[in-house]
């Protein structure tokens, strides 16, 4: 007897633990993370994870549509106009939504968007990343006339400044200085006080009181959802608001509905425990799957009927770098030789199981406006690739590559290939290199590098050559961080610049139409090719895998690759009906 | 009673001592680093941005690692003196009491860690919440461990004397297999055989859940993975050793009188030869400690506990230092204590031993 009630206990138990995602509530999503968002101060912001977090419990002034991956009005009621004045100076012109408004009725209005930007200047608030990232913008000006209109004074001019003007959470000025102390300073003035100004002291450590790392409850914001629980490290739970200003839109743009009553998401480093826990039903949507996973997934027969499967190209380049200062790399024809030594053909085979995209550049190759399709893609080309050492002066001997250098000298080709330790998707890439190069007889040596060492080590030109992922988006062609000269000593690491490159870059960066954009990225990919201080190998792709009934999913190729809150059930229209 | 207090304080003051300096230690050289802390806040270099084509571009990023060294206290004088080295002279300077080396040990001796470089929050409450998921988790592990090594030790030695047969060597062999599996493959084999729609389906896949109304039953199964490959990780070599052992005492001439006067072979383990046995079941569980932490860091990470280990791997892979350091703290302040609780254990079952203070 006592052997039943045991087993019915153990039975039970399980049974309950393990309950099919119909029996969860109809509107609930449960999404897999794979690292915590460690904070939700919208000034903070460390990961990705934590800005997705923010868009939830705040509203920008712009957000990111991401069925059409453009930047679309979401507190502004259109994307602001953009005035240039002489050539220094950009004026931004907004204007708020009549129907946006916080939690307690009062509407959003443009004082809390100049007390927002004043938070982010506030000397001794932990907001020096948002302050570099907005650094630009100078002043706000507001109308007397009309309460919800205002102009962002920004120092130069570019075209990104329209979106990226856009693009923070905007903080309810009465839940943090319901006295307005702030209103009496200007912008100017508060970025360039010192922490000791009584008032902007008592303001910081309002804040800091508030812990607003951790209780994002008591700053409300303006966006869909509230935190309902947070277990750092192992879940978050958003609930929807049942009262959303946004919901009187008709139509509500996309970047404005929320339709899932209930966001979870848990916190799940390893892939293969939150493959498991998709295949278990206790996981809606798996982000950013590995490749393996992906594919196991695709082949069993079980889930190919339960789960959607979903590919993007994301804006995430694998790239190979020169050292340009090292006599080695010093001429782009040594360097165009070496590029040939890398297959991304096979690598992408071998490392992504053939999803992702080739590319002959830093464009993204879904952007067929800027995309020069007419240049040819990277091949693996022993032949050429001594063709080309041969040119650049190298001659081959026994010992190896040697060719003449200064004062009458002979030089040795023989490179250090740096790359983050641990990663697999390096690692091939390297000993591929490696295989190719010992073929042609170049000894290629492989340092493996711990990350952190790994930056210091390129900042300081401490390579020949590298491999690394670098970061792109679809809206800025700003290659200035990782090719102009200003910049040999932070993100540049092929040291890498000439006058005529950089005003290229400039240019490209600072380009109004879209004519001009071409013709000069054209310009630039093929620059790109010729002189060949860094190679990009291939785009990785993001995979995502859903429960096939989740509707609206827009999987996308700008992160976080899927939209959260327009998910809907197939079979919950009537449940989302009612809120 | 009095000597064993005296010598539990001089036990307990030297393990202190002894962690002061380590964590002292790691706390100067890793703020050698200091300017990962800005690199971490300031984000990525690899990102394509506006920023940095602006002419100020290099004045801002300048202010805002100053701000960032300025709001940590990372603009203080690291230590009490700095040597300096000027046209091959040596001198030294003196800081006085505003260094960060002081403020952060008087902050230790009122309880607080410090900041975390990351998002420049106090690191006590990080590290007790993963302290409520850690010691429950390797509480449970050890105590396992512990009543399944007496087990499995008492039945492997209780049997012929000559070599180990039949289903015991089996036992053995399994045992031996798993001492030489690693732990992060064993974590996987359970997951994979327990929480797999594939094999037995009865398990959860990981141990957090988003249900806040969850039934204790179901909270507690999550734990039983996670529990289990801890166990497994450290069983198999307190059992093996207490079966050597248990064996070999078995073979001392004492366990033969006894065997003559008519004991029996369970009773003869059980109350003379396991006493004897438990000495050095006692120093193997001492240093277990590491074994512990370096297992919950797999543990934690395959099944999703937001234990220590997970944050300690997490902070280092990420640079972050003072979360590192009250790490290294709390670690070499449970190794010393464990080891001092183990030469107490050691006294208290041997009484030839004697405590010196």
């Amino acid at each position: 007897m006592k052997y039943f009630w045991f087993g019915w206990l153990l039975a039970t138990s399980i049974s309950s633990c393990s309950l099919p995602a119909d029996k969860q509530a109809n509107s609930t999503v449960r999404i897999r993370w794979n690292r915590d968002p460690e904070s939700l101060s919208p000034l903070t912001l460390p990961n990705q994870n934590a800005v997705d977090a923010a868009t939830l419990l705040h509203c920008s002034l712009l957000q990111v549509d991401l069925s059409t991956g453009t930047y679309a009005p979401a507190l502004a009621d259109s994307l602001p106009r953009m005035q240039l004045l002489g050539d220094s100076l950009t004026h931004l012109r907004y204007q708020l939504r009549h129907a946006a408004a916080w939690d307690n009725g009062r509407p959003v209005l443009a004082t809390d968007v100049a007390f927002t930007l004043k938070l982010i200047f506030c000397p001794g608030l932990p907001n020096e990343k948002a302050r570099t990232q907005l650094g630009f913008i100078r002043d706000i000006k507001l109308d007397p006339t009309n309460p919800r209109h205002f102009t962002l004074v920004c120092r130069g001019q570019a075209p990104e400044f329209g979106f990226e003007s856009g693009e923070f959470p905007i903080l309810a000025e009465d839940a943090l200085d319901s006295k307005h102390s702030l209103r009496q300073f200007s912008l100017a003035s508060v970025a360039t006080a010192n922490t000791a100004e009584p008032t902007l002291a008592a303001l910081a450590a309002r804040y800091q009181q508030a812990d607003l790392e951790d209780h994002s409850g008591r700053l409300p914001g303006c966006g869909p959802y509230k935190l309902a629980a947070w277990k750092k490290n192992q879940y978050l739970t958003f609930e929807r608001k049942t009262h959303w200003w946004a919901d009187s839109l008709r139509p509500a743009p996309l970047v404005l509905q929320a339709k899932p009553t209930k966001l979870h998401f848990s916190i799940i480093k390893d892939d293969a425990t939150a493959t498991l826990a998709l295949r278990r039903h206790e996981l809606d949507v798996l982000p950013q799957a590995s490749a393996r996973d992906f594919k196991r997934l695709q082949a069993l027969a079980a889930t190919q009927q339960r789960f959607a499967f979903y590919t993007t190209t994301s804006y995430e380049v694998v790239t190979a770098g020169f050292n340009t200062r090292r006599p080695l790399l010093r001429d782009s024809l040594t360097r165009q030789a070496l590029s040939r030594l890398f297959d991304p053909a096979r690598l992408l085979q071998a490392t992504q199981l053939g999803q992702g995209q080739r590319t002959v550049g830093l464009v993204h190759p879904n952007d067929h406006r800027y995309y020069a399709s007419n240049l040819p893609l990277l091949a693996y080309d022993l032949p050429q690739a001594q063709v080309l050492l041969q040119r650049a002066g190298w001659q081959h001997r026994p010992t190896g590559w040697t060719r003449p250098a200064a004062k009458g000298q002979s030089e040795h080709l023989a490179l250090a290939l740096r790359y983050r330790a641990e990663d697999p998707v390096f690692q091939t890439i390297a000993l591929q290199f490696k295989a190719a190069a010992t073929q042609l007889n170049i000894p290629v040596e492989l340092r493996p590098t711990e990350s952190s060492l790994l930056t210091t080590a390129l900042r300081e030109g401490d390579f020949d050559m590298y491999v690394r992922i670098q970061k792109g988006n679809p809206f800025a062609f700003n290659y200035a961080s990782m090719l102009h000269s200003r910049n040999v000593q932070e993100g540049n690491f092929s040291k890498f610049g000439t006058p005529a490159t950089d005003r290229l870059i400039e240019a490209v960066a600072t380009a109004e139409t879209p004519a001009q954009k071409r013709q000069l990225l054209q310009r630039f990919q093929v620059m790109l090719q010729q002189q060949a201080p860094l190679v990009p190998l291939f785009f990785l792709p993001y995979r995502l895998v859903t429960d096939r009934r989740l509707q609206n999913v827009y999987p996308s190729a700008i992160k976080p690759g899927y939209s959260a809150p327009t998910m809907t059930w197939t079979d919950a229209a009537p449940v989302l009906a009612q809120q | 009673m009095r000597l064993l207090g005296r010598w539990l304080a001089a036990q307990v003051g030297r393990a202190f001592l002894a962690a002061w300096a380590i964590a002292s230690l790691v706390f100067l050289l890793s703020r050698l680093d200091a300017a990962k802390a800005t690199d971490l806040l300031l984000g990525e270099t690899d990102n394509l941005g506006t920023a940095v084509l602006r002419a100020d571009a290099d004045t801002i990023q300048h202010q805002a690692r100053q701000a960032i060294e300025q709001r940590l206290g990372l603009a203080e004088p690291l230590f009490y003196t700095t040597r300096t080295q000027q046209a091959g002279t040596v001198s030294w300077h003196w800081h006085g009491l505003h260094n960060q080396y002081h403020r952060w040990l008087v902050g230790l001796l009122h309880g607080h860690l410090g900041l975390s470089f990351r998002d420049g929050q106090p690191i006590g409450p990080r590290w007790r919440a993963a302290l409520a998921y850690t010691i429950p988790l390797t509480f449970l592990a050890l105590l396992g461990a512990i009543v399944g090594a007496l087990l499995v030790g008492l039945v492997l030695a209780d049997g012929p004397q000559a070599a180990l047969s039949g289903w015991r060597a089996g036992l053995h062999t399994l045992l031996t297999g798993l001492q030489g599996l690693p732990l992060f493959a064993l974590a996987l084999g359970l997951l994979f055989a327990f929480a797999n729609p594939d094999m037995l389906n009865i398990l959860p896949a990981y141990a957090g859940s988003p249900d806040d109304e969850e039934l204790w039953g179901q909270r507690a199964l999550r734990l039983v993975l996670p529990v289990l490959a801890l166990v497994l990780a450290v069983l198999p070599e307190l059992a093996l050793l207490l079966a050597h052992t248990l064996r070999h005492e078995l073979s001392t001439g004492y366990a033969t009188t006894a065997r003559a006067k008519g004991l029996s072979n369970g009773k003869l383990l059980r109350r003379h030869a396991l006493p004897n046995a438990i000495l050095p079941l006692l120093t193997a569980l001492a240093g277990l400690l590491p074994a512990l932490v370096a297992g919950a860091v797999v543990v934690e990470t395959i099944f999703a506990l937001p234990g220590t280990g997970r944050l300690l791997a997490e902070a280092v892979a990420m640079h972050d230092y003072p979360v590192v350091v009250a790490g290294v703290l709390f670690t070499a302040l449970a190794r010393l204590l464990a080891l001092a609780l183990a030469d107490a254990l050691y006294a208290w079952a041997d009484p030839r031993i004697r405590l010196v203070p």
